[in-house]
């Protein structure tokens, strides 16, 4: 009687893959099932490098057979899926920051990635696993662990020196994190409503980032809402990461623990678009002109994604009287389409989907430019 | 060659091997060509070192009354040379038993012809079997005898093994005996089954269904999911790559792994 298990009839994990089987297949039509079935199996991780370590991580991992896929221009070891080069664009490499484009024979403004930033993963198809990360002498580790393509927002977030950042929901810190290896903030507010997980998230930091870049001088970690910020703190920052609690798809349809689909939990599975909506709104309130501000989720919900960016873009201009612009992203889908699945023909926006021998994401950004 | 057979012919004669009852002149009556007889001879010496001789021509009279031609006996033999060492006794009460499970004339050959170690397992064992399929897994006796006559290597399985995959197939993909008999389930490895199972349930091409036998969505057939090579059912009922389908696999050999070893410590414990 080993299968006849007595399990409750509709767990959260199962009310959640029936919701996506609904939402999901209507959505992405034939690339479903094969978003599907890579959700369900085990992910992939990326191991963030640690400049602040001492230990020589790098070669460490590349011995084991990881590259760094954002720095490493080797490309042997990663098949490429579409074929069809395109004119100007030299992948993966990226000493020089700024690359430039062009995709459908039409011009696209170059990108530029915030700089520093590494991370390690296993070939495609490769499903080793990596060793956790340990600590050097000084008792910082030499990696963290994370989707690698959670990396992706942050890389495109353009940082650079000197920068006032935003990170309005922080915890548990893994694009903190990324954006401290950058090294050239010059002050980071890090927030996240829940005290318990702004806990977490400073004992991260504490891991991984010396004292003395975690001073009052250039850090400070609150737990506001922040839906409010926009009444706090207007027009101040150059950068600002809306990294928002969504229905987190891969957890809700692997773990019933803590799941957003659990019946206790419909009311705030139902308020999830305004609160994200809200949060986009300050986030974008909080933003100097000129500044920028990356939205992301891991969901591969429309409604959640693109309408939010759509209601937030619309909601800006009619209540706040700010413009904003959208930033093209295609430059980074096709600088990293060799490790990501990236969804095609999205109106607004990126988005890496899950794939068996690429089994990264889902991580949705878009990313906006104040005008005024 | 006719040199050849004479010269090993002469040389057991020298060797003064207790030959007496086989010789190349009985296996040339049997109706074996003087290679086949070589071959015979072979494969008796090899048994060891020809002490079984006594039972061989016991054994091939027993394989020639079955209604099999030499060519087929002596590819049995050289698959299972074994059966030289079972007395004649023995081998004709399996044999009539294997008649009483229902393999009638026809299938009784092709079962021998194909699978002989069949012959190997004692007539209690095989009962066992049959019990087992019987009341473990609710076969009708046609059922067992369709089993015995297309999987009989399951005579020789670990029985908690077999009846693992059947409660797999019947529990958690909610197949009933008849379709598992259609399918030739017992002639799959339970971790091709399992994988391709998962594969599709996984994708959302495959449901369990509920008490009442129901699904949202329609199952492939047992049958097309295990028949189909690879290509094909990627091609057709998966509607996957070859490079998902292979990470998967590799992906699901590790996951089992890893639960028979958390498995096997809780039992330690
Ligand atoms: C997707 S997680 C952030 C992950 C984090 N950026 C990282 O990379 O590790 C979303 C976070 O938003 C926080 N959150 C939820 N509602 C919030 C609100 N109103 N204001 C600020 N943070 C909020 C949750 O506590 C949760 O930690």
């Amino acid at each position: 009687e080993k299968w006849a298990a007595t399990r409750p009839k509709y767990p959260p994990t199962s009310l959640a893959l029936q919701h996506f089987d609904a939402t999901y297949s209507a959505q992405l039509g034939q690339l479903w099932p094969s978003v599907r079935v890579a959700l369900l199996s085990e992910r992939k991780y990326g191991a963030l490098l640690n400049n602040f370590s001492h230990d020589a991580i790098l070669e460490d991992l590349r011995a084991k057979g990881c590259r760094d896929f954002i720095n490493d221009t080797d490309t042997v070891a990663q098949p490429c899926l579409e074929e069809g080069p395109v004119a100007g664009v030299k992948e993966e490499s990226s000493d020089v920051p700024v690359k430039k484009s062009d995709i459908d024979g039409q011009q696209l403004s170059p990108l530029r990635l915030s700089p520093h930033i590494k991370c390690a993963v296993f070939p495609r198809g490769d499903i080793t696993r990596f060793k956790p990360a340990r600590p050097d002498m000084h008792k910082l580790l030499g990696y963290y662990l994370m989707d690698a393509a959670s990396v992706l927002p942050c890389l495109a977030m353009d940082v650079q020196e000197g920068h006032n950042v935003l990170d309005l929901c922080a915890a548990p810190g893994g694009k903190t994190l990324t954006l401290l290896q950058t090294q050239s903030i010059r002050f980071l507010c890090v927030n996240d409503t829940s005290v318990s997980r702004t806990l977490r998230l400073r004992k991260v930091l504490h891991s991984y980032v010396p004292k003395e870049f975690l001073t009052e001088r250039n850090l400070r970690i609150t737990s506001f809402d922040g839906t409010k910020w926009g009444e706090i703190e207007r027009e101040t920052f150059d950068r600002v990461l809306v990294d928002v609690p969504c229905t987190t798809d891969r957890h809700s349809v692997i773990e019933d623990d803590n799941n957003i689909f659990s019946k206790t939990r419909t009311g705030e599975r139902r308020r999830l678009p305004q609160v994200q909506l809200e949060l986009l709104l300050a986030g974008i309130e909080a933003a100097c002109p000129g500044g920028e501000i990356m939205y992301s989720t891991c969901t591969l919900s429309q409604i959640q994604n693109l309408s939010v960016v759509e209601q937030a873009i619309h909601l800006a201009r009619e209540k706040h009287g700010i413009r904003l612009e959208v930033v093209d992203l295609r430059p980074l889908t096709r600088m990293f389409r060799k490790t990501f699945h990236f969804a095609p023909d999205l109106h607004l926006g990126e988005m890496v989907i899950p794939h068996l021998a690429a089994n990264f994401g889902p991580i949705y950004m878009c990313k906006l430019r104040r005008l005024t | 060659s006719t040199l050849q057979s004479t010269q090993r012919y002469n040389r057991s004669q020298l060797s003064e091997k207790p030959v007496t009852e086989l010789s190349l002149r009985s296996l040339a009556g049997m109706g074996f060509t003087d290679i086949q007889a070589e071959q015979i001879y072979e494969t008796v010496f090899n048994v060891r070192g020809g002490s079984v001789a006594k039972h061989a021509l016991s054994t091939l009279t027993a394989l020639f009354v079955l209604g099999l031609n030499p060519s087929s006996v002596l590819k049995l033999l050289q698959k299972c040379p074994e059966l030289y060492t079972v007395k004649e006794s023995l081998l004709q009460q399996r044999i009539d038993n294997l008649r009483k499970v229902g393999l009638g004339e026809g299938s009784l050959q092709r079962v021998v012809a194909h699978y002989p170690q069949i012959l190997t397992v004692t007539v209690k064992k095989l009962k066992h079997v049959v019990a087992f399929l019987r009341e473990k897994c609710l076969f009708t006796v046609q059922q067992v005898t369709d089993i015995l006559r297309d999987s009989p290597a399951i005579v020789l399985e670990d029985l908690s093994q077999v009846e693992y995959k059947f409660q797999y197939v019947y529990f958690r993909m909610g197949v009933k005996q008849a379709e598992m008999i259609k399918s030739r389930l017992f002639r799959f490895a339970l971790d091709e089954i399992r994988c391709r199972h998962c594969f599709l349930e996984r994708r959302g091409l495959y449901q369990t269904p509920d008490k009442k036998g129901q699904t949202v969505i329609i199952n492939p057939q047992l049958d097309s999911i295990l028949s189909a090579d690879q290509d094909t059912f990627l091609r057709t009922i998966a509607k996957a790559s070859a490079e998902e389908y292979e990470v998967f696999q590799r992906l699901m050999d590790r996951e089992w792994q890893e639960e028979e070893k958390m498995y096997g410590s809780f039992e330690a414990d």
